[in-house]
């Protein structure tokens, strides 16, 4: 198996929130989600309006990926950005590393230019924190231990 | 691949509805997605064509009661079955941690089954995994028609690997093996989430 599991450890999250916080305040975007390239999400910065956090990064990722693979095809290896320009909002998706996104959403109040640039910055940052956590030990703590029989069981229920 | 949250106490899977066009991807987690209590389960996402063939993806977030302490997250995602779209199928199997192949029944169509395996196995070898590690289970769907080959035969045709996989008869439609089937494969790729016994895979 060539993908290996993720682990987002306490400390890392800190990190990685506290790079999230700075690049809105430095690129006025609105939001910024730190997104696995199978479409999870992995951390957000900005929570102070409700937004569809886990479908946007699914839709993100397989667009951001479909991007990849029209590059490849005209001879690129990736297309390293991504702009969605709206009417108010607009969306910015940059690549971090090899297995992450960094999306933003940014309206009237910045520029596409200052997005990118402080997107820059923050993508570097993150995959720093990104390639340091890989060394790290991915089960501790709750799941050191193997599942036992029964646990686990029939997660999932139809309404009654 | 399991992205694990120690800050959030989230462990979060991947698992694909892989298989042939028409075969039922859709319906079942559009099932999932009727009869799931609100708690459970996010938005529906359909990136479909007009005749109500998807496109690219299918999309269906659905999380559990805490084990262990940790909330359980499986996104749900179908592939297009047309065999034109075999780049975005490819796609969407990337960083998959379960797989679920949903078979149709009729006679006619186990061909296509067989096609839609193979291509699966294709297609996985792209990115380095191996059905032989990767947990997955089948779903035999439509087993209300009357035209269906009987179970034993499908399973000749489709669970003959070295590892026998669980698998379901099914009617999507009406919800018969949705909840079995979503049951069997979200705890087949939990165990992964959890240290394995000493020995034992990893996979």
């Amino acid at each position: 198996m060539s993908t290996h599991d993720v682990a987002i450890h306490e400390e890392a999250a800190g990190r990685i929130d506290g790079i999230l916080l700075r690049f809105l305040e430095e690129s006025s975007a609105v939001d910024a989600l730190l997104i696995d390239r199978s479409g999870q999400l992995l951390a957000r910065g900005g929570t102070s309006r409700s937004l569809d956090t886990v479908s946007l990064s699914a839709l993100a990722a397989g667009a951001f990926s479909s991007t990849a693979a029209m590059a490849r095809l005209v001879g690129e290896p990736e297309f390293t950005m991504l702009f969605h320009q709206g009417l108010k909002e607009n969306i910015h998706v940059a690549a971090v590393d090899d297995q992450a996104i960094l999306l933003a959403v940014f309206d009237h109040r910045t520029t596409v230019g200052m997005v990118r640039l402080f997107a820059k910055e923050a993508t570097a940052a993150i995959g720093t924190v990104l390639a340091e956590s890989k060394g790290r030990p991915v089960r501790t703590g709750d799941l050191a231990a193997p599942l036992a029989d029964g646990e686990g069981a029939r997660m999932f229920k139809e309404r009654g | 691949m399991s992205i694990i949250n120690y800050a959030k106490k989230e462990i979060s899977f991947k698992i694909v509805y892989y298989g042939a066009g028409v075969v039922g991807k859709t319906v079942n987690l559009q099932y999932i997605h009727r009869t799931l209590p609100d708690d459970n389960r996010g938005n529906l996402i359909s990136l479909a064509t007009g005749d109500e063939r998807t496109l690219f993806f299918d999309f269906l977030p659905v999380s559990t009661q805490s084990v262990r302490n940790f909330v359980a997250k499986f996104q749900l995602y179908t592939v297009p079955g047309q065999v034109y779209y075999n780049m975005t199928r490819k796609l969407v199997l990337r960083g998959v941690d379960g797989i679920v192949f949903v078979a149709d029944s009729q006679w006619d169509r186990l061909q296509e089954n067989l096609e839609s395996f193979k291509n699966l196995e294709e297609n996985l070898r792209e990115y380095d995994y191996d059905l032989a590690e990767l947990p997955y289970v089948i779903q035999y769907n439509k087993r209300d028609l009357p035209n269906v080959a009987p179970v034993e035969y499908l399973e000749f045709l489709l669970n003959r690997r070295s590892r026998r996989v669980p698998y379901f008869e099914a009617v999507a439609v009406d919800g018969r093996g949705v909840f079995d089937t979503l049951n069997t494969v979200s705890r087949m790729v939990l165990v992964n989430g959890f240290a394995q016994e000493q020995g034992a895979s990893s996979r």
